[in-house]
Formats: structure tokens, C-alpha cells, sequence
């Protein structure tokens, strides 16, 4: 890999994105929810609670994401830290 | 004629109902059938049941599901919700209710909803039915189902999204082809309908699928021993967890039966480091355990989770170590009277079989048992329509899920994971007391 902290601060920019969208469609599946409801047809019911569910799970993803890009951000704060300090190393030599 | 025939019924069961009244009260206790309404109260339909069943067999009585008895006083708690002090949660904003297991662990277990689907063993006592209608319900609402103490059942797997295996004492899950395919493991050292007693299934009752997924040899028994085989000391167990969290980065946990030396087990779960604990009630099901394992040993689950929360928080553990809860959390209620006194995460076991079968009852009913269409060794284990029973447990967490919410709404809280002993409050100061912390006992509250 050419620059794996580039690579690193483009898949968490991604992260966050999907993040964002996750919650975005998180609220719409819990208003189709609301508006499948209103019908009393079991199989509408059906896909209500099925759309409730997915609200839940995209709010999972959404969980996921933002753990997954803390992690990615802490990796890229250490790489910087260690990069000053192999610096300052390498100053302290010369 | 009708009327005729309707006078002489009356006339007779009059009669007959006039004689019987007269005998009971004129004979004495030694020769009347009344005799049988104070014996039987005084031993209980159930133990008066058993006490035959145990002359006739001349063994213990596998008794299915667990104990009868409630030993959690989960009614004496109440949660309390908000208004002005603190304001409820707009119904526009959704409650997060996901939970990730084993935070600390290299590969961290993410659910949707803070309910788990139960060890229940294929063979030793689900059929492989009830075993993927189970995995596709717990898939369908995004969170993890449980092996139980068996092999890895090929069909499972697939069928689950997210699978907790337990490294069992009968070792049939221990090798590392097959625990390397879990997305979490947790060690299985007692539980709460058995604690940590020896079980023996029968060569006989043991199919050709059963022994494959097993490993067994033809005509040999299933065995879970009291130990888990090589395990013998602390050192032993400590090792195999870090082993086991080296080798497969996903979460590895401990699960023990709630008992009254559980800071001690639990001290060294923390020096193993393990990412969970699974505590495991008094009240926990099982598939057939003698009676007295059931109804006289361990700790109930109330209790056990205040304790281990309490032990944990002591240690600086939470929020690194989740905590699951087990055993008798058939209600949504009670499962968020667990979540509020600390565990991260419940399991339910009786309840998903239970909503699993749901309307197929008429199925069995009136000459079997509605679980002899979920047992492995059931009579009707091939009538269980598979996509029907996913989809009815599918549904039933739907609802407990929902259910929690509303309360966190009325809480003020808008994740079921903030949900804390402080938003409850007792109707018995010795609960309050039993919690050792602040539970807002409605007696001192009053005063």
C-alpha cells in the first residue's frame, strides 16, 4: 500500500458517511413503520414490523460505524504521534 | 319429552351431588375422598405429581423448562418515568438499542436490540427445526443466537447472522475448526437450572444427525461433565481464555450459574480478561433437570445481575466487561428491570419457544405437549413449520423491543443502554437494601 494513512483517513471519512446515511434511512424505515400501520391488513403489519426492525438494525450499523471510525481515528493519531517522536528522535541524534 | 328427561337429570345430579356433600362432611378423613383436597394442597399439584412420577421411575425427573417457582420478585419493582425535572424523549427521536458485546475484544460483537437468543442445545435438547427457525428469527432482528453445549450444527451457522458458541464441558465444540467459525465463544461452566451437575443423554435417544454433529460414536452417551475437561485450576482456565481470545479475536466470555459465591468466580474472570459474563439465574431453563437443581440450588436472577453489576463497577469493569443475564426474563418488563440494574444484554430461552410456537399449539394440543413439536426427541418435531416460527419470534422481539422503548420514552432516556438503577424504584426496602444502592425505595422516598 502506497500511503496507509491516507488509506486509513478515506476509509474513516467513508465511515462517517455511511454513518450519516445510516441514520438518514434509519428515520424513513421508522416512518413507513408508522405509515404501514395505519392499515389493517396483516401483511402490511408484517412488513411494518419488518420495516420497524430494519430501522433498528441501520441504527446497529450506524453504532457500528461510529466505533469503527473512532478506532481508525485513534490509529491515526498514534501513527502521527509516532511519527513527532521518531522525528524528534531522529533530531535528537543529529 | 325434552322437559321429561331434563327433570330426571336434574333430579339425579341433585341427588347424587346431596349424597356426596353428606359423605364428605359424615365420614371420617381416613375414609373420605375430600382427604385429597388438604393432602394436595399441602405438597402442591407439581410436587405431588413428581413425588409419583419418582416412585414410578425409581430416577430424577427431567422436568422440562426450568423451575415453576419465581424466585425474582421482579413485581416489587417499578420503573419511574419523568415529566418536568427531566423531560421524556420526543417521539420523533428514535431509542438506540443496540449493544456491542465485549468492547474491549479485538472483534466486538454489535446487536441490534439488547435480546438474545439462548443456549438451547441441538440434540441434547432442540431438534435442528426448532434450531434454524431460532437462528432465522434471531438473523431476521439482527442480534445473536447460541449453540448451547453442542457440536457446531452446519444448518445453524448459515441460518445465523451472528452466532455465540459455548465451549462446553462435553467438548464437542472445542476444536478449533469449529470455534474459529463463532462470532463470540463463551465458556460454558454451569448454568442456572443445573449448576454445574453432570448431564447424560442416552445412546438411545441419540440419532445418526445428532451423533455427526457430535462426534459421538454409535451406542455412545452424550456426556457434559461436571469440569470442563482440562480445566482443573484457575491457571488452567485463565490460560484457555487468553488462548481462546488470542486464536479468534472475537469475544470470549464466561458463563456460571448465579450463585452466592459469585465475586469470587467472577474475580477471576477479570484476571482472565474475558470480555463477558453470562450469569445465569435460578430460574434458568433448561431441556429436562432434576427437580431439586431447579428449585433448591443457586441464586435468582435478580439478585445475581445486581451483585455482578455491583462486582464489576467495583473493579472498574463496566463498560469493558458486558454483562449478560439469564434465567426466568419471560416479559419485556423483566428484561429491562435486567438491563436497569446493570446487564448490557439479556438471553431468553422459555420465551422464544414459547412465542416460536405460538399459534401452532393447536397443533399439538389436546393429546401432546406444545413442546413436542420443538424437543428433539418430540413426538410432532417434523409438523414445526419453520417460516412460520421465525417469523413468530421475529415478531415477539419486535414487540418486547417496542415495549422497552416506550419506557425508555417515559424515562427520558434515549437508549435502552442508559437505562440505570436510578430510574427505578422498589416497593420493598429490603430489595432496596438487597440492591445495596440507591434503587429510590419508594418507603424511604415516603419518608
Amino acid at each position: 500500500m502506497e500511503d496507509p494513512k491516507h488509506t486509513l483517513a478515506y476509509i474513516r471519512s467513508e465511515l462517517l458517511r455511511i454513518e450519516t446515511m445510516a441514520g438518514t434511512l434509519s428515520a424513513i424505515e421508522k416512518e413507513h413503520f408508522h405509515q404501514l400501520n395505519r392499515f389493517d391488513q396483516r401483511e402490511l403489519a408484517d412488513l411494518a414490523v419488518e420495516e420497524q426492525n430494519a430501522a433498528r438494525q441501520l441504527n446497529a450499523i450506524r453504532t457500528i460505524c461510529l466505533s469503527l471510525s473512532q478506532k481508525i481515528g485513534e490509529m491515526l493519531q498514534e501513527e502521527a504521534g509516532s511519527g513527532t517522536s521518531e522525528r524528534g528522535n531522529h533530531e535528537a541524534v543529529h | 319429552m325434552r322437559r321429561f328427561i331434563e327433570n330426571l337429570l336434574r333430579s339425579a345430579i341433585n341427588e347424587t351431588v346431596d349424597k356426596a356433600i353428606t359423605r364428605a362432611i359424615r365420614d371420617q378423613y381416613g375414609e373420605n375422598l375430600f382427604e385429597m383436597l388438604p393432602s394436595g394442597a399441602k405438597t402442591g399439584p407439581i410436587n405431588l405429581m413428581e413425588i409419583a412420577m419418582r416412585a414410578h421411575h425409581g430416577v430424577p425427573v427431567p422436568r422440562p423448562l426450568g423451575s415453576p417457582l419465581n424466585f425474582s420478585p421482579w413485581e416489587k419493582i417499578l420503573f419511574s418515568p419523568v415529566h418536568l425535572f427531566r423531560f421524556p424523549v420526543p417521539e420523533q427521536v428514535g431509542i438506540d438499542t443496540s449493544v456491542t458485546i465485549g468492547p474491549a475484544a479485538k472483534k466486538p460483537l454489535t446487536v441490534s436490540i439488547p435480546i438474545l437468543i439462548a443456549g438451547m442445545s441441538f440434540g441434547g435438547a432442540l431438534s435442528k427445526r426448532a434450531k434454524i427457525a431460532l437462528a432465522r428469527a434471531a438473523a431476521l432482528a439482527g442480534t445473536a443466537t447460541n449453540t448451547g453445549e453442542a457440536g457446531l450444527l452446519r444448518e445453524e451457522r448459515e441460518a445465523a447472522g451472528l452466532l455465540i458458541g459455548q465451549y462446553n464441558r462435553g467438548g464437542w465444540l472445542n476444536t478449533p475448526e469449529k470455534y474459529r467459525r463463532l462470532d463470540a465463544i463463551e465458556i460454558q461452566l454451569g448454568q442456572g437450572a443445573q449448576g454445574s451437575a453432570p448431564q447424560r443423554t442416552s445412546a438411545k435417544r441419540i440419532g445418526e444427525d445428532f451423533r455427526k454433529v457430535f462426534g459421538l460414536r454409535e451406542g455412545e452417551d452424550a456426556v457434559i461433565h461436571s469440569r470442563l475437561p482440562g480445566v482443573d485450576t484457575k491457571e488452567a482456565f485463565i490460560g484457555l481464555v487468553r488462548r481462546l481470545k488470542d486464536e479468534t479475536g472475537v469475544p470470549v466470555g464466561l458463563k456460571i450459574a448465579a450463585t452466592h459465591h459469585l465475586e469470587k468466580e467472577l474475580q477471576i474472570a477479570l484476571e482472565a480478561e474475558v470480555d463477558f459474563v453470562t450469569i445465569d439465574g435460578a430460574e434458568g431453563g433448561t431441556h429436562g433437570g432434576a427437580p431439586i437443581l431447579q428449585d433448591d440450588v443457586g441464586l435468582p436472577t435478580l439478585y445475581g445481575i445486581a451483585r455482578a453489576a455491583e462486582f464489576l463497577a467495583k473493579k472498574g469493569g463496566t463498560g469493558k466487561v458486558s454483562l449478560l443475564a439469564a434465567g426466568g426474563l419471560v416479559t419485556p418488563g423483566r428484561m429491562l428491570k435486567a438491563i436497569a440494574l446493570g446487564a448490557d444484554a439479556v438471553y431468553i430461552g422459555t420465551a422464544a419457544i414459547m412465542a416460536m410456537i405460538g399459534d401452532q399449539i393447536v397443533e399439538t394440543l389436546p393429546f401432546e405437549p406444545p413442546t413436542s413439536l420443538v424437543v428433539y426427541d418430540g413426538k410432532m418435531t417434523d409438523q414445526l413449520d419453520v417460516e412460520k416460527s421465525a417469523k413468530n419470534l421475529f415478531r415477539f422481539l419486535n414487540a418486547c423491543v417496542m415495549e422497552m422503548e416506550a419506557v425508555a420514552v417515559t424515562l427520558g432516556k434515549t437508549s435502552l443502554a442508559d437505562i440505570a438503577k436510578s430510574d427505578l424504584c422498589t416497593l420493598d426496602p429490603f430489595i432496596a437494601k438487597a440492591g445495596n444502592s440507591p434503587w429510590n425505595g419508594c418507603s424511604r422516598a415516603a419518608g
